[in-house]
């Protein structure tokens, strides 16, 4: 079967895992960073995601392509940053496992209410005439929103993220938190402020992957609970609050599963908990955790 | 005399045994089929829900892919009794069938032992707290995806169908085809496996791991060897959720890939919530909720996962210790005292301070 794989399917797989990927990295990270400052599991996240598609599909007719999705990942943002606020924030006196919990039930209510709202099955977001056509580089054809923009638009906002957290006061604040939040309390940072602020950023994160994803993957109701356990896979893969470890998370298991589909096919939804399982026998920590968060 | 009148184990067989007739709107004379069959999927999902809080109640591990056990033993007690015939990597595999319940409950415990004890020993020592509850989740996946898609074993998406109920010995062929006398012979069953949770929470075992569930620093410090009492209490919990699968493929004669899906995980957590998850009780009554609200909800509208969200939600906000803690409140510090920590936040977070917090420091 190795023998049927010609170079051009290998480097058509490799790109769609490169694409895919990124909207892995794109997710992950946003949870990562929720995770990792607040020890919050965010399982609503996958909710946020899909919410994130649907809402762009919904705004597109009304306010055209591009706004659409910026829009639609500022509303999750600022939905997010309320759900933050009303539901999340009684929880920060207990145990993280009370947070997995409560968002596990607002899961359940979200997929109703998008199938309330927008129906049972697949709705298509299409994607308008001028940015369907493709990009030849060399003897490659290269759908140009798909292989070009989407990656493109996703690794500006990962340099941002990365200049936020690395270059900043919010990220020095946000690093700091996360090894230990009541320490930069006490030197009179708003803790809780900080908290909503990241909770919005990880949610906008998630709208914004959801929307871009939106034109090129068919958006249902099931779409949330598919990429939220993923989602944590490439966290564990990567470890816990680690912005490279999303990255290189998200990358290699987008790029392996996409391979895995020219290998053996009934296989490709497992790669991921593969990769994980062999992750974790060498390094129970993900491959950029530290010992002794969260547990 | 009093002691074996409040005797949890005789209120369970009180409980199970007129099950069918405590559901509201429950006439043992006119469509009684229908209860019997809610009372059947309530007992049922009651050891579920029972095994799987021995880890998240009685030690404080929450595993958040409990189903991967409960959809083994329902897809081995499917297999033994259907048979099958698959080519494995070359070598043929073939089996005729049988109709032994001993044989299907024996082979769904073996196989989940097996599986739970490896698990476990790969698991358990390398993670705790949320790492536990997202690897559970993402191992229960695996066996999911295997469920769903190996066609020529499992049956693919649309599962196994026509699987025929045991028959007993001494006992005509066909006579748990009845609803009425499976339910029985299913609270029987369930009873015993009850039992058996029983007498491991109250053992000097159980003793331990609740020690670990307040404080597993301060048990480590005791002498307890906390990394070996949480794999056996992983293997513990995982078989019940075993019996219980393969008591709902006779249930239901047939199974999909769905019993080891993430929201039966999740249910069987809302289940032990809903009721109270530090508490003897909790499970079943959560069970008889969570099927109960289902039963009303979905007729009134197809949205009713939504309602028992929101449930939820509100039960994990304001009253984690679920409905028998708030009874165990009340009885322990009266009824006013219980309802202020309901509803006043303040005391709420005393109790859950004095409790959980310690737990948690570093």
């Amino acid at each position: 079967m190795f023998l049927a794989l010609t170079l051009h399917q290998f480097t058509d797989q490799f790109i769609n895992g490169v694409t895919l990927g990124m909207l892995y990295i794109l997710v992950a990270l946003g949870l990562n960073i929720i995770l990792g400052l607040m020890g919050v599991i965010n399982y609503s996240h996958g909710s946020f995601f899909m919410l994130g598609a649907y809402v762009a599909y919904s705004l597109d007719p009304i306010v055209g392509f591009w706004a659409s999705i910026l829009l639609a990942a500022f509303c999750i943002g600022i939905f997010g940053m309320l759900f933050e606020s009303t539901l999340i924030r009684p929880l920060y006196n207990r145990i993280p496992e009370y947070t997995l919990l409560l968002t596990f039930g607002t899961a359940l209510i979200f997929e109703q209410v998008v199938r309330r709202i927008w129906g049972d099955d697949a709705v298509r977001f299409e994607l308008p005439e001028k940015f369907s056509g493709t990009l030849a580089i060399g003897n490659s054809q290269f759908p140009l929103y798909k292989d070009v923009m989407l990656v493109g638009i996703t690794i500006v906002v990962l340099a941002v993220v990365w200049f936020l957290v690395n270059r900043t006061n919010i990220g020095m604040i946000i690093r700091a938190g996360t090894r230990d939040a009541e320490m930069v309390r006490i030197l009179g940072i708003n803790m809780p402020m900080m908290f909503t602020l990241v909770f919005g950023i990880g949610s906008f994160m998630a709208g914004l992957a959801g929307a871009l994803a939106a034109p090129v993957y068919a958006i249902q109701p099931t779409l949330a609970s598919e990429w939220v356990i993923l989602t944590f896979v490439i966290v564990i893969v990567g470890g816990i609050g680690s912005f490279w470890g999303a990255v290189v998370g998200g990358l290699s298991i987008g790029i392996v599963s996409s391979l895995m589909d020219l290998i053996w096919p009934p296989a490709v939804e497992m790669t991921g908990f593969l990769i994980m399982g062999i992750i974790l026998l060498m390094r129970p920590r993900g491959l950029f955790g530290v010992e002794g968060l969260f547990e | 005399m009093s002691k074996i009148v409040r005797h949890p184990l005789l209120w369970t067989a009180i409980v199970l045994a007129i099950l069918p007739w405590l559901l509201p709107g429950a006439n043992p004379f006119v469509g009684r089929a229908g209860f019997i069959d809610l009372g059947t999927t309530i007992a049922i999902f009651a050891l579920f829900a029972m095994g799987f809080n021995l880890l998240f109640g009685h030690v404080g591990d929450l595993s958040f892919g409990h189903a991967m056990f409960f959809t083994i033993g329902a897809y081995a007690t499917a297999l033994l009794t259907k048979g099958f015939n698959v080519t494995v990597g070359g070598a043929k595999l073939a089996w005729a069938g049988t109709d032994s319940f001993i044989g299907s409950i024996l082979l769904s415990l073996g196989l989940v032992a097996a599986i739970a004890f490896l698990l476990g020993r790969l698991i358990v020592p390398r993670s705790s707290g949320i790492y536990f509850s997202m690897i559970t989740l993402a191992f229960a996946q695996v066996i999911y995806f295997i469920t769903y898609k190996w066609d020529a074993f499992t049956g693919g998406e649309d599962g196994l169908q026509a699987i025929s109920r045991p028959s007993l010995p001494g006992l005509p062929s066909g006579f748990l085809n009845e609803s009425w006398h499976f339910y029985y012979f299913a609270a029987i069953v369930i009873y015993v496996a009850l039992a058996i949770i029983w007498w491991v929470i109250e053992s000097p075992f159980g003793s331990v791991c609740h020690a670990i569930r307040e404080n597993d620093q301060r048990a480590e410090f005791l002498g307890y060897d906390v990394r070996k009492y949480r794999v056996n209490a992983f293997f513990i919990s995982a078989l019940f959720p075993a019996a219980a699968g393969c008591l709902w493929t006779y249930y239901q004669q047939s199974i999909t890939p769905d019993a080891g899906s993430i929201e039966y995980s999740g249910r069987v957590v809302m289940m032990s919530l809903l009721g109270g998850i530090q508490t003897f009780f909790g499970p079943m009554l959560g069970s008889f909720i969570y099927w109960q609200l289902q039963n009303d909800v979905a007729q009134i509208t197809k949205y009713w996962e939504a309602v028992i969200g929101a449930v939820f939600v509100v039960f994990v906000l304001i009253a984690p210790r679920g409905i028998w803690g708030a009874v165990e409140d009340v009885e322990n510090y009266g009824f006013r005292s219980a309802l202020r920590r309901v509803f006043s936040r303040r005391a709420r977070v005393e109790s859950e301070m004095s409790e959980e917090v310690a737990s948690q420091a570093p």
